[in-house]
């Protein structure tokens, strides 16, 4: 659309014109609700808080928030690829490959990390005995960075410079002599901002693992969620920090021109190494938690204790370690050579075996139980066989000489996403309704939950099985159309269709929270009739939780104790609990990485200096004031 | 969701009109092989867990007599679960075997002498053309001709950015780089016309960067090369 503005031509695409309406009205409407509600002290409470349940809850806001957004842009994907040399409003070449690129970073960074860490803040701490996590302030100011980050990148699509490096962001693509527009610098800065608040968070979890177990909660009895936690956590604190070094390259590359992935001395293939060693451990971290959601909750709602923990817990630990040492199967093209390839083809096959052992242990979990099929165990049924299949297609994908017909096909496509919508997604979603009564003190509708499982589910077999054909039959992934002649037209059309279903699924979401808090009808602090501590907890969460503390004798404690009618044994000799204290600062350090990161990427230097000056001002800040001291009294003895 | 596994098993059967099962070169052949072999060896596996599943789901499902069962606790059987690690350990080794094999053949590699002889063509990927050279210099855009049955040695390599050859029916992919020579191998092409494409995501163009090759015979491509 052409726009002329004091004599300027303007040529907006349409697509960012809706984009800007369809913001500006949900704002106006998120606004009116807010202020004649008058709960602008809430926006308030929650943008100070350090309490780790808030922090979850704005975690899961943001990440389903940008779960619907990235949806969208995969609706639009589908609808473009459903029929061939298809000529859908504005999405073929530019504004297609801005599409995957956003569907793909907004899908893994923004949607799946975030719902995770928000379930792992919420029900972590709660499962274990702690009291917070260790440091709650380190806590908020990893969620803003999440925050500061995903903001940055959004903001790209409206002003028309979306990345369209792909989320892999290849070198020599993404150096400043290929894309040269201001777009790829959003996906460099985006990532690398919220990346820094998701190690802070890891770290987090490590300690609070780490330290803050109830009494007699050792690592034999503690909840396989946790224990993904704390795995998971470790993979991020090497992974992420792989990719911050990596984005930190590309940076100098494109701002500075420095050659680390291009030119003599550098090389492309470096970029590739350093993002797959951050990006395969990355689909274990994005596994790992959801298999302990399906431990927990499998093993809930068959009445019966985990079938074989030691292995459980094992298998987490084999999985994590392996994770670093396949990455190279994403690169079997690239040339390596046959040594190179064959170990790595060696390491992923072996990757089955722990994961197998998971399988089969949830299997015999259910074996001798009393399976209620509840919202969470539906979503952990679906899980089983779903997995299962996107497993298979991984060992196929292993055998390097395959992998070369394979490799960046739809094929491929359908394989990752039915591991990752299979664990993490049907995982986030099992969480959700599981523990949905712990966060908000109210349980979602069973009936539209299911509704929502069914579809989601089938939806999700409609689209994704037909790309493995498709895949053999040569369409390669990051295409925006193909051919009649491809043979590929029926498939194609029954994915979009899936796709469509998919979306359906979500407003039955939309509708069960909306009905939920409509209803407002509390509940106990035990509605699934649960097996570990955070159960022992009224709903919602108190601030204050743990009051006095449970001593554990067991695994799956709080069950036994129902078991045998007795309460938990507790003491009030415990370590003192990580100190909440409200503060905006997290916030506004955030935001002056953002501002550091606006300057940067227009090159305006000024603006990047005084997001510095910001930054350096907010951490003396926060180093020489002793937030302690209104609890202890001014004193040197405790520092 | 099984319907839908089953007749997509049904299609896979009758199915070898799906162009990577339905190769037209050795070295497709045998990478079709191990795609199919694979597929086999992966079905028993999720036969078993399917059915597994489905029994237990069935046969333990919450029902108004099983109602006040508090089910026994069962910690773990160890021979069970060392059935499920040495199984699995097996099938993967019977995986890895040909994998190898067919690996250690056909990964391509930077370049050095090959051994083999055969028909040798520089293949250069640019922003979104592909242009080929043969070995009397003759150089066509877009278009490989290539003589059936012979080895084809593909030197390959970017002006700009990564691309990727392939050529579904012919063989697997092989990365085109920038900076740095990649040598391919496809053994004894069949005569036809096939579509290749780019299957490395390399910009703007990327959907459009294919090429049409044509395997013909050898007295044809002789006379090809002195057109």
């Amino acid at each position: 659309m052409k726009l002329s503005v004091f004599g300027y031509e303007l040529v907006i695409p349409t697509d960012i014109i809706a984009a800007w309406v369809s913001v500006i009205l949900i704002g106006i409407v998120a606004g009116y609700i807010i202020i004649k509600k008058r709960k602008l002290g809430v926006v308030w409470d929650y943008m100070k808080t350090t309490n780790h349940r808030k922090i979850g809850i704005l975690y899961l806001l943001f990440g389903i928030i940008y779960f619907f957004r990235a949806g969208v842009d995969a609706l639009l994907i589908r609808t473009q690829l459903a029929v061939p040399n298809n000529d859908f409003w504005v999405f073929q070449g530019e504004k297609y490959n801005e599409l995957f690129t956003t569907h793909g970073t907004l899908m893994i960074f923004f949607v799946a990390m975030p719902l995770l860490l928000g379930l792992m803040n919420i029900a972590v701490p709660l499962q274990i005995g702690a009291k917070d996590l260790a440091f709650p302030f380190l806590n908020s100011l990893g969620f803003w960075l999440f925050f500061a980050g995903s903001l940055f990148f959004n903001i790209a699509f409206f002003l028309n410079l979306t990345p369209e490096v792909g989320w892999t962001g290849y070198a020599p693509l993404s150096r400043a002599e290929f894309t040269p527009g201001a777009g790829t610098e959003f996906y460099v800065f985006g990532l690398q901002i919220s990346g820094l608040g998701t190690i802070f968070t890891a770290l987090n979890l490590i300690v609070t693992i780490i330290r803050h177990r109830a009494p007699g909660m050792s690592y034999t009895r503690m909840p396989l969620f946790a224990w993904a936690s704390l795995i998971t956590s470790f993979l991020i604190l090497i992974a992420f920090t792989v990719l911050a070094i990596a984005l930190y390259l590309l940076m100098f590359d494109r701002l500075f021109g420095t050659g680390f992935f291009s030119g003599d001395e550098g090389d492309p293939v470096f970029w590739q190494h350093l993002f797959w060693i951050f990006g395969h451990p990355e689909v274990y971290i994005l596994a790992l938690p959801a298999f302990g959601i399906f431990s927990d909750i499998i093993s809930t709602f068959s009445k019966k204790r985990i079938f074989g923990y030691g292995t459980m817990v094992a298998s987490i630990v084999l999985i994590g370690f392996l994770g670093f040492m396949v990455w190279v199967h994403h690169m079997f093209t690239v040339g390596l050579g046959p040594v190179v390839n064959t170990f790595f083809a060696i390491t992923t096959m072996a990757i089955a075996i722990p994961t197998g052992i998971k399988v089969f242990n949830w299997l015999f979990t259910m074996r001798g139980g009393v399976i209620h099929f509840t919202t969470p165990m539906l979503f952990a049924l679906g899980f089983i066989p779903s997995f299962v299949i996107g497993g298979v297609t991984g060992v196929m994908l292993s055998l390097s000489a395959a992998d070369f017909q394979f490799h960046d096909t739809h094929f491929v496509v359908a394989h990752f996403h039915y591991v990752i919508i299979a664990s993490t997604i049907l995982g986030v979603f099992a969480g959700l309704y599981y523990w949905y009564p712990k966060i908000t003190g109210y349980m979602l509708d069973e009936k539209l939950g299911k509704w929502h499982f069914w579809t989601f589910l089938i939806g999700y077999h409609i689209t994704f099985f037909p790309m493995h054909i498709t895949g053999l039959e040569g369409m390669p992934r990051r295409v925006y159309t193909y051919s009649e002649a491809d043979g590929i037209f029926i498939l194609n059309a029954i994915s979009t269709v899936g796709a469509f279903l998919m979306g359906i699924s979500m407003l039955f979401v939309i509708w069960n929270v909306y009905k939920t808090h409509k209803k407002k009808k509390k509940v106990s602090g035990d509605p699934w009739d649960g097996r570990t501590l955070e159960w022992t907890v009224s709903s919602p969460a108190p601030e204050h939780t743990f009051e006095p503390m449970p001593v554990i004798h067991s695994m799956d404690a709080y069950w036994y104790a129902k078991v045998k009618n007795k309460p938990l044994p507790a003491t009030t000799n415990v370590r003192v609990k990580p100190l909440e204290r409200d503060s905006i600062q997290p916030f506004c350090i955030a935001m002056s990485l953002f501002i550091v990161s606006t300057g940067l990427t227009f090159r305006w230097y000024w603006l990047a200096i005084l997001g510095g000056v910001m930054l350096f001002a907010l951490l003396i800040l926060r180093s020489i004031t002793d937030e302690r001291e209104d609890f202890y009294g001014k004193s040197d003895d405790h520092a | 969701m099984k319907k839908v596994f089953l007749l997509s098993l049904v299609l896979l059967l009758t199915g070898c009109n799906i162009t990577v099962l339905d190769p037209k070169s050795e070295t497709a052949s045998e990478q079709a092989f191990l795609i199919t072999f694979s597929f086999w060896i992966m079905m028993i596996v999720v036969v078993t867990v399917f059915i597994l599943f489905a029994r237990f789901v069935w046969k333990y499902r919450y029902t108004n007599s099983r109602k006040h069962i508090l089910p026994k606790d069962v910690k773990g059987n160890i021979k069970l679960e060392i059935t499920w690690i040495i199984i699995p350990v097996l099938l993967l080794i019977i995986l890895a075997v040909p994998t190898l094999a067919i690996t250690y053949d056909q990964s391509p590699e930077w370049t050095k002498e090959s051994e083999d002889a055969g028909i040798e063509i520089d293949v250069t990927g640019k922003q979104f053309n592909w242009l080929f050279r043969h070995r009397n210099g003759k150089e066509e855009m877009d278009k490989l001709v290539i003589p059936e049955g012979e080895s084809i040695i593909l030197n390959l390599r970017s002006e700009d950015v990564i691309h990727s050859f392939w050529v579904p029916e012919l063989g697997g992919k092989v990365d085109v780089m920038p900076g740095k020579e990649l040598t391919y191998e496809i053994k004894h092409p069949q005569r036809g016309t096939y579509q290749g494409k780019c299957a490395e995501y390399c910009g703007l163009g990327h959907t459009d960067m294919t090429f049409q090759v044509e395997v013909v015979s050898t007295q044809a491509y002789a006379q090809y090369l002195h057109q």
